[in-house]
């Protein structure tokens, strides 16, 4: 009997590996996928969104990496689609140097599919050091922190830009957030100038960003997984993020049966010895 | 005069900067803007200071011929490939992430994305052996700990409702037979007869704690995340931002001085 006990109390990490391994890819091959409702911070950014009128410009902040693909990436598509298909003008920048690419090749893939046109209806700003800065320079004038696209193209030959001065000029703020660099958004674009903001992150640090949502400084949040399994439902497309939330179901009941036994097996040895 | 310059130089940066955020009128309305595009311009310099720090350090471990040596050519090689496939893309095509570039299509798509989203992926391994090894109801915080992270879990998944009344009953039979095991040791008639009681009442529990669960799993998870959660969270924010009040004042004025070092 002791022996069982201890079997559980210590499994074997290989065995914990496989079980993770297999609750992962298994859901996400077969593509099965379960029934839930919304969140209401998710239904709150996706209402928000809807309001805007046609043309409204809305400003992108890649603010993750690769790290954070498999949660940000199927949402920022999805995102795109959605403000594409409002007919709605986008002005992508970001935060975060090595994962700015991710977000120009969803933007250049999205816009493609579309129809939508470079410098008309979305224009890729790019990187710039000094992330307080930047978001505090922008508040006053875009110009003094880009005064030319990603590609050198100076930003007043674009058509898009040339009405587009500070966040006055800017309905919503989308950032897609893997680190603290949302709550630079939050504490100096919005206290400071007024930005009407919506907060995607990873689940790691949506807890952080909920006081926000909260306290309303922010107008939506969307988190993790769920969030972007819960926009897609709204903007009735189902993709990727809806098939890994069976995947994160599973995983979250092996985590909970290990944890379970990992405490009978403990119990029992205390009892034992 | 090494230490007194830098000193002088945060004062005035600093003492301006706060005169600039309460005064918006001339000659102080433009400094706060000019302050931020020399800090731009400063953290665009940082990049080569780290670069530098970064090889030096590595090349360093190569000449004393250290045990991990071969890691670090692998990485200045590496490094120097990725620089010129940099600037030849660069231009080439006018910038190393242009559509066409290859340095976006083969390095950044499928090496470099590939690389770190793999490491970053097996954290999902770690954290699941972790959370198995390390969750154990050894005190009443930790058991707190492991209740509210279950609830969470499960309140934040698609098929948690269905779930939750399975782990329940298992759980409170768990607490039933700790308290039963307790009881039979206990000499003292009135320990023995509450752990005893105990044991029933969690049996007693299970059907309607886990249709209670069931129906309000929901509710349940927002509240913990809208309120004990939060709560913590601000309190930590408000600490903190307390504290870079504190820390930047002692800057400003010379008293914190490690910076210097």
């Amino acid at each position: 009997m002791k022996n069982f006990f201890e079997k559980i109390a210590k499994i074997d990490r290989r065995i914990v590996y496989l079980l993770i391994f297999l609750g992962v890819t298994i859901p996400l091959i077969t593509k099965k996928g379960f029934k839930f409702e919304p969140l209401q911070e998710v239904k709150k950014a996706y209402d928000f969104i809807e309001s805007l009128p046609e043309g409204s410009v809305i400003l992108i902040s890649i603010d993750y990496d690769a790290a954070s693909m498999p949660e940000l990436q199927p949402l920022l598509e999805v995102v795109l689609r959605h403000l594409f298909s409002n007919n709605l003008k986008v002005l992508m920048m970001g935060h975060w140097p090595l994962g700015l690419p991710l977000g120009q090749i969803a933007l250049e893939k999205i816009a493609k599919e579309m129809n939508k046109k470079y410098g008309y209806d979305y224009v890729f700003l790019g990187y710039r050091p000094g992330v307080a800065a930047v978001i505090l320079n922008m508040g006053k004038e875009i110009r003094t922190v880009f005064n030319t696209d990603y590609k050198g193209t100076p930003i007043d030959s674009l058509e898009m830009m040339r009405g587009i001065h500070n966040y006055s000029d800017i309905a919503l703020l989308i950032g897609f957030e893997a680190g603290a660099t949302g709550d630079f958004w939050v504490q100096f674009g919005q206290a400071r100038f007024g930005l009407k903001i919506i907060l995607t992150s990873t689940a790691v640090i949506t807890p952080d960003l909920y006081p926000y949502y909260q306290a309303g400084q922010i107008v939506g949040l969307i988190g993790g997984l769920r969030g972007a399994a819960d926009y897609e439902i709204l903007v009735k497309r189902k993709g990727f993020a809806y098939s890994g939330m069976t995947a994160q179901t599973i995983i979250h009941i092996i985590i909970i049966i290990l944890i379970l036994l990992g405490n009978i097996g403990y119990f029992a040895l205390r009892r034992l010895k | 005069m090494k230490k007194e310059i830098p000193l002088i130089i945060t004062f005035i940066s600093g003492f301006l900067l706060i005169i600039a955020f309460f005064v918006p009128h001339e000659p102080f309305g433009s400094l706060e803007q000019r302050f931020n595009d020399w800090f731009i311009i400063v953290s665009g310099f940082t990049l080569i200071l780290g670069v530098d720090s970064l090889l030096l350090y590595h090349y360093k471990k190569i000449k004393r011929k250290e045990k991990d040596a071969p890691y670090s050519l692998i990485l200045i090689i590496s490094f120097v490939i990725v620089l010129f496939w940099g600037i030849y893309s660069g231009v080439k095509h006018g910038n190393p992430f242009a559509p066409t570039s290859t340095f976006l299509r083969y390095f950044y798509t499928y090496v470099f994305v590939p690389l770190q989203a793999t490491m970053f992926a097996l954290l999902a391994f770690f954290i699941s052996s972790a959370a198995y090894r390390a969750f154990r109801a050894r005190t009443l915080n930790a058991t707190l700990l492991l209740l509210s992270a279950g609830i969470v879990m499960l309140g934040r998944v698609p098929m948690g409702e269905e779930t939750v009344p399975y782990f329940t009953g298992i759980t409170l039979i768990l607490i039933s037979v700790i308290f039963a095991l307790e009881g039979f040791k206990r000499v003292n008639p009135l320990e023995k007869t509450f752990f005893l009681s105990m044991a029933v009442l969690s049996i007693l529990l299970i059907f309607p704690l886990s249709a209670f669960l069931k129906r309000h799993l929901t509710e349940i998870t927002n509240w913990i995340m809208n309120t004990p959660q939060l709560g913590a969270k601000r309190g930590l924010f408000i600490g903190i931002s307390l504290g870079a009040i504190a820390m930047s004042v002692r800057i400003i004025l010379g008293i914190e001085r490690t910076y210097l070092k």
